[in-house]
């Protein structure tokens, strides 16, 4: 039975993991750039709901909605003032990278310099609570992220398939010039993609708030974590992020029981360098050239 | 008409004029700039003499040696990241297994870390060859994931190895000399290191291997058409640029009297050597020399002035992106497009 305990556990973690992933990918797939600052943004997310906890007591997955404007806002202030003018520049994707990991080293200082490097954690009521199936053991916060963030990623899903602006994303992502040719605004779309992008970070942010404790500097191991799953998946993929999420979290899971805590994020890292190895393009990726 | 000898005669006069215009203009001037830089580096070879005066002028020498290390170490990511256009964020990597390598040797049989340094680059040599293999396969944005992750994982090996010391390291025995002394064999040891990475650097800059590295990082697809083995170069760049990471971290670690995962394997480190490469001029062989010693300047005002270290890495963050969104070819790729470039940092 335990071995079904760890598995349900990972899986309720794979959902959390595939939201925060799910922003990353889109972002890539539509703008090719690497984002290396996503993972900062997941942590502004998790210090806004925090501190609306701590300060007025509101529960993080009602501040959810409030993290998620205010980082799409966010999001779109980066994109116009840094990353935008970059775009159609020879060496875009160098450049991109460099960008984004200097809007990385600088939220990271400026959260560090704010609230200090020390642990930080959301703790409502229901974050220490479970609940009981069977003989299964169920956290509720770790229940409750998973199955909110699982619900976030389906309206994201039916908004790309079915709305005009999901047409346009999805156009830019497979074929920018195209897109442009057919009469989508590319331009409009990059940016709100980013925001849409950052705002799915924010939402991840307040629902790991109660699930893991962060603090400013941990973006680096989160990031590390979110490329291999999006790797494995296949870059830009959507559902590559999820399934890949879902994978690893299992996995991880599985190790964290019977090898040790320590090498569970390993799982993650070994998991990218033997996609790179056996299958580069990534389990739902086009074969490159 | 003019005969066939007359025009070979006229052509031959002319070659040796042209000659003669170019040796006047360039090749003295040159000259000039190169035994600059010859005395500029014979006064940083004597300069240690002055610790014979009785004096303590270990401060000077430390922000010297630290300079010459992150020459070393700027200049050696600059044939990955500046050659070759490939950004990796993980780069203390070798830095760390330099450090743990020679620091190891060390604790364990005396070995000085001066000694061994070498051996500690090729090591490095060796795992980026293994480590490239792997993650240079494919072109484009994998290369960088994998850095962070590599990173992540030696990060990880080194917390838990209990035979390096684990997250608390170890205690390095300390030379035994006097204190205003202790300083110069490192003093020594990193100026050597950051003259041989500029002179190799130098060298890979204008030789064929050079040439192919630049090539791919305009167009890869088109480098392999030209018949380059885009794959080696690539492996090749990344072992190299390596090495002198490696060994650099050798001797920092006996430095430092020991040697811990959070002072090799923090972002920081490779964050350092990103940005002064990018403020110096990525790709050109000047710019990393120009980058350390501009942002070595100004974090030691900067710590001076405001201490905490959260607020080094926000600068650090912030002058990064300013230089990147206003000054993207540096000091020296600016200056050089303007064509003002003082003949003393033209080193190629």
């Amino acid at each position: 039975m335990e071995i079904l305990q760890v598995v349900v556990i990972g899986l309720v973690l794979g959902g959390v993991y595939a939201l925060m992933a799910s922003g990353l990918t889109l972002v890539f797939g539509v703008m090719k750039i690497i984002n290396l600052a996503h993972p900062i943004f997941i942590i502004i997310g998790a210090y806004i709901a925090y501190w609306l906890f701590r300060l007025y007591g509101l529960d993080p997955i009602l501040s959810m909605p409030i993290a998620m404007i205010g980082l799409f806002c966010l999001g779109i202030a980066v994109y116009k003032l840094i990353l935008e003018r970059e775009a159609g520049s020879a060496r875009y994707a160098e450049m991109t990278v460099l960008l984004t990991f200097a809007v990385a080293m600088t939220f990271d200082g400026l959260l560090g310099f704010m609230f200090t490097s020390s642990q930080r954690i959301t703790s409502p009521s229901y974050a220490t609570d479970a609940i009981l199936l069977g003989n299964l053991f169920l956290p509720k916060g770790q229940f409750y992220a998973g199955i909110i963030s699982v619900s976030l990623i389906i309206v994201l899903w039916a908004f790309l398939r079915y709305s005009r602006l999901g047409y346009a994303i999805r156009a830019t992502t497979q074929n920018r010039d195209a897109a442009q040719l057919v009469g989508v605004n590319v331009a409009l779309v990059s940016t709100l993609t980013f925001g849409i992008g950052i705002a799915l970070a924010g939402a991840s942010g307040a629902l790991i708030s109660f699930v893991f404790s962060f603090f400013p500097s941990r973006h680096w191991e989160w990031i590390a974590m979110l490329m291999s799953l999006i790797v494995l998946g296949g870059m830009g993929k959507l559902l590559g992020a999820v399934v890949g999420a879902f994978l690893l979290a299992v996995v991880a899971a599985l190790v964290s029981t019977y090898i040790g805590a320590t090498w569970s994020t390993l799982t993650f890292f070994l998991a990218l360098f033997l996609i790179l190895l056996v299958r580069p393009q990534g389990l739902f990726g086009e074969k490159m050239e | 008409m003019p005969s066939r000898q007359d025009v070979d005669g006229i052509l031959a006069e002319r070659r040796e004029y042209d000659g003669e215009l170019a040796n006047a203009s360039s090749s003295t001037s040159q000259d000039r700039a190169f035994k600059t830089l010859l005395v500029i580096l014979a006064i940083l070879v004597l300069f240690p003499l002055v610790t014979l005066s009785g004096y303590n002028f270990n401060y000077v020498l430390h922000l010297l040696l630290y300079a010459f290390m992150y020459i070393a170490m700027a200049s050696s990511w600059n044939i990955l990241g500046g050659f070759a256009g490939y950004i990796s964020i993980g780069h203390n990597v070798f830095f760390a297994i330099g450090g743990y390598f020679s620091g190891m040797l060390l604790a364990k049989f005396g070995i000085s870390t001066l000694l061994t340094a070498p051996l500690a680059g090729l090591l490095a040599l060796a795992v980026g060859f293994a480590v490239g293999f792997i993650t240079l396969r494919v072109r484009g944005p994998s290369f960088i994931i994998s850095s962070i992750a590599l990173l992540m994982v030696t990060r990880i090996v080194f917390d838990n190895w209990d035979f390096i010391g684990g997250s608390n390291g170890i205690t390095l025995p300390q030379m035994e000399l006097p204190v205003r002394f202790v300083k110069v064999p490192f003093y020594y040891g990193m100026l050597t290191l950051a003259v041989i990475t500029l002179v190799v650097s130098y060298f890979i800059r204008h030789s064929k291997f050079g040439l192919g590295l630049r090539a791919l990082s305009q167009d890869e697809i088109k480098a392999e058409c030209a018949g380059i083995n885009t794959r080696l170069y690539k492996i090749m760049a990344f072992a190299i640029s390596g090495f002198f990471v490696g060994a650099a971290g050798a001797m920092w670690g006996e430095y430092l009297t020991y040697i811990r995962p959070n002072i090799f394997l923090v972002i920081l480190v490779a964050a350092n050597m990103v940005l002064m490469c990018i403020l110096g001029g990525k790709g050109t062989v000047a710019g990393p020399t120009v980058g350390a010693i501009l942002l070595i300047a100004f974090n030691e005002f900067f710590v001076s002035q405001f201490g905490a270290s959260q607020i080094n890495i926000l600068g650090t963050g912030v002058v990064m992106l300013l230089a990147l969104m206003f000054y993207p070819n540096g000091v020296v790729g600016t200056l050089e497009k303007k064509g003002k470039l003082p003949r003393i940092l033209n080193w190629g």
